[in-house]
């Protein structure tokens, strides 16, 4: 047998050296990695520095963090944000979850499956602040569309105060997220229960297994990983939530509705407080971060 | 010709991308920082979208065929454009050659020391036709009223002039009442009187933060309240103060609209447009964008404008809402900025500019009733400039101290909250903003 030479030089890399293949490959991930640097660990080193620095820069240590978490708005905002998440990730869901469930099991016709889907597609490339704008239009006092439907088909004789009183505030808003954002669930789920093989669901028939059986036992355990997804980026997206809360109330009536990205963009934008600002953002990015881990642990990505 | 294998290509077309791509930049940062001593062939103004930079875009094509300028306006809406001015002048960017500004925002960016001055560096002075509130309001320290700790003993001067003259007012249906309400007393009599099912007797403006600020601060300065005392000792938890904001939130309140909580300008001036409403504040561009616009409005003549009623102290004050034109630091066409200003205040073409819908600051164009007749709150403006309004407090702080406010005052109007706890609570909140910032509070 004829042993071949290397065809390339290699270099030495601790023990062993990095073959041609190797060296092209990271080569070719050189300017990703230069982008990942740029656009994500640069900023949060700033970020951090910020937090930690006076705004003529010098180091102050842990003074912004105590300032804010001092600030009795941020424990307003963490609240807001607890109710709209505990508002919408169920509502989203479970509506995406029954919409899935039932194209799945009675829409048949690929046709009508695929005008679904871009029927579900369109709210998510709709801007929020177009959404915004729309659902103001729904719930304004004086002449929301919501009131006169109401009052005209006699459900009511005197206007509801959609966006004034706070409850009802933080229905509005998250009703506009709920619009928006079960699609987005239904196309996960929906995409989900396609890898469900058949074969299984015909057994379970054979079996005698009832709609909740099937669904329970053989739908559940391949939805369980995707729902995980949906929880990952849902709460990362509840943490942006800002046009359409802005434009609907403004974080109002009083700070009912001031979620936490409208008020760290007032703590920046307003206050112009950076070093807080750059706190906050700290603060929430270990919290969330000690949050996902949490997740990803109770609910395990991928089945055994 | 020597023939590379496909794996080799990928790894050169790799690399020279990697070594070709900075050159646009490079390129780029060696260009900039050089002064540039050619003739100035465009002006770029930063603007604010809506109906104050309306009659700017209109004129500001006479001036380019005048002058062979390109003028160039980029808009932006309001609060993207105190963020952008602000982001700008931290870099001092020279993206742009002139920028308008509210004035409170004035305190922010003298502090900063962003803005050019205009009488040192361009030989403006102060024409006896422009009321001097006018030019006070674009000069930095603040002539009158407290000074920012960190601004006390610096030489004033010029940094903006006003383009667009707005003070706030009050509207009432003349139709409707044959006399004018002098006090806020005859307001709320007027309320009562006037307010039936579907017809408001006085519209509030209470949506959070700048809206409430803005609606209920000519209440409070005329019941003799204040956020500040001339030694910026917080006065929203005074007596006074509280006495203010109950009038509005509760007395004014029985006869308001439904979800006054949620009310901004445009609410505002749909429900007065319309008919269902009697009275309330107003500012000049709601006046001329809705209230008084054809085809929009159907209340076109039946409105009278009047400055701010009497307090229970005997004095009205309005509040000044003015927008200023200023020569950013970073602009490298200063000069020829600064004579498109001068152009543009001269009183022929204020009047071009009022005819295209401007808001003046020349007394005499206030007064000439030609231009009356298409602007029925002229006199109003002149008198409310002439009464000396008051300005926001002077501090580069008041946009969190506005937050603070606006939200407590919504609060109040809601009914979230008593508006003596909402103002006590707010009162708290800006003495740590303020003492966090080197006031005294």
């Amino acid at each position: 047998m004829n042993v071949l030479p290397a065809r390339t030089s290699s270099v030495r890399v601790g023990r062993r050296r990095l073959s041609r293949d190797e060296r092209l490959g990271y080569l070719l991930i050189l300017p990703s990695l230069g982008a990942v640097f740029v656009i994500v660990t640069i900023p949060f080193v700033l970020v951090v520095i910020q937090s930690i620095s006076s705004e003529d820069g010098t180091l102050i240590g842990l003074r912004n963090f105590t300032r804010a978490l001092a600030n009795p708005l941020l424990y307003d905002a963490i609240r807001a944000t607890a109710e709209y998440t505990v508002l919408v990730l169920p509502v989203e869901i479970l509506l995406g979850l029954s919409f899935a469930l039932l194209v799945h099991r009675t829409v048949l016709r690929p046709g009508l499956r695929a005008a679904i889907y871009v029927l579900a597609i369109l709210p998510l490339v709709v801007p929020p602040v177009a959404i915004g704008v729309v659902a103001r239009l729904i719930y304004a006092p004086g002449y929301g569309v919501l009131n006169v439907i109401l009052e005209r088909l006699g459900l009511m004789h005197q206007e509801v105060n959609w966006l004034g009183d706070p409850t009802l505030a933080m229905l509005a808003v998250a009703s506009v997220d709920v619009w928006q954002w079960t699609p987005f669930v239904y196309l996960v789920l929906f995409s989900g229960l396609q890898t469900v093989p058949r074969e299984s669901v015909e057994a379970a028939q054979i079996d005698g297994a009832n709609w909740w059986a099937q669904f329970r036992y053989i739908d559940l355990a391949y939805l369980r990983p995707l729902f995980v997804l949906i929880i990952f980026f849902r709460l990362a997206d509840v943490l942006r939530v800002f046009d359409h809360v802005f434009i609907l109330t403004g974080g109002g009536p009083g700070t009912t509705t001031q979620l936490l990205s409208l008020y760290m963009y007032r703590v920046e934008f307003k206050f112009f407080d950076a070093g807080q600002a750059a706190a906050l953002a700290v603060l929430v990015l270990v919290s969330f971060s000690l949050l996902y881990s949490l997740i990803s642990r109770a609910l395990p990505l991928e089945r055994a | 010709m020597q023939s590379i294998t496909r794996r080799e290509f990928v790894k050169r077309t790799a690399l020279a991308g990697a070594l070709l791509t900075p050159i646009p930049a490079i390129l780029e940062a060696c260009s900039t920082g050089t002064p540039t001593t050619t003739k100035t062939t465009k002006l770029t103004i930063a603007a604010v979208q809506g109906a104050e930079d309306g009659p700017l875009k209109k004129v500001a094509p006479m001036y380019q065929s005048q002058s062979g300028i390109t003028m160039e306006i980029v808009e932006f809406p309001y609060d993207q454009l105190f963020e952008k001015l602000v982001t700008t002048f931290q870099a001092n960017g020279s993206s742009y050659d002139l920028c308008m500004m509210d004035d409170p925002w004035m305190p922010k960016f003298g502090t900063m020391g962003a803005l050019q001055p205009l009488d040192s560096n361009f030989g403006f002075t102060r024409d006896s036709d422009i009321p001097s509130i006018v030019y006070d309001v674009g000069t930095w320290p603040p002539p009158h009223g407290p000074v920012p700790p960190s601004e006390q003993g610096k030489s004033q001067h010029l940094y903006g002039i006003t383009i667009v003259g707005n003070v706030e007012m009050f509207m009432y249906r003349k139709d409707l009442a044959t006399t004018a309400p002098s006090s806020w007393d005859d307001v709320l009599a007027n309320a009562m009187k006037f307010n039936k099912p579907n017809f408001y007797g006085y519209v509030i403006r209470g949506k959070a933060t700048n809206p409430a600020s803005s609606d209920s601060l000519p209440i409070l300065w005329s019941f003799g309240g204040d956020i500040f005392d001339t030694s910026w000792k917080v006065m929203l938890d005074s007596t006074e103060s509280i006495d203010a904001i109950t009038f509005l939130t509760q007395s004014l309140k029985k006869y308001a609209e439904p979800g006054a909580a949620n009310i901004d300008a445009a609410d505002r001036d749909r429900l007065i447009a319309i008919g269902q409403a009697f009275q309330s504040t107003t500012w000049p561009a709601e006046v001329t964008g809705v209230v008084e616009a054809q085809g929009v409005s159907q209340v076109i003549g039946k409105m009278a404008y009047i400055p701010i009623p009497k307090g229970p102290g005997g004095k009205g004050l309005g509040m000044m809402g003015n927008w200023l034109l200023g020569i950013p630091k970073g602009s490298k066409n200063g000069s020829a900025a600064a004579d498109f200003i001068k152009w543009l205040i001269k009183s022929d073409n204020m009047k071009t500019y009022v005819q295209n819908g401007g808001i003046p600051t020349r007394t005499s164009l206030l007064n000439d009733p030609t231009l009356g007749q298409a602007n029925p709150y002229f006199p109003a403006l002149a008198q409310s400039l002439a009464a000396q309004p008051n300005w926001r407090p002077r501090t580069d702080q008041w946009n969190a101290v506005e937050t603070i406010y606006g939200t407590a005052v919504n609060q109040a109007v809601a009914g979230l909250k008593s508006p003596k706890d909402a103002l006590t609570a707010a009162a708290a909140q800006v003495r740590t903003a303020m003492k966090q910032a080197g006031y005294p509070s």
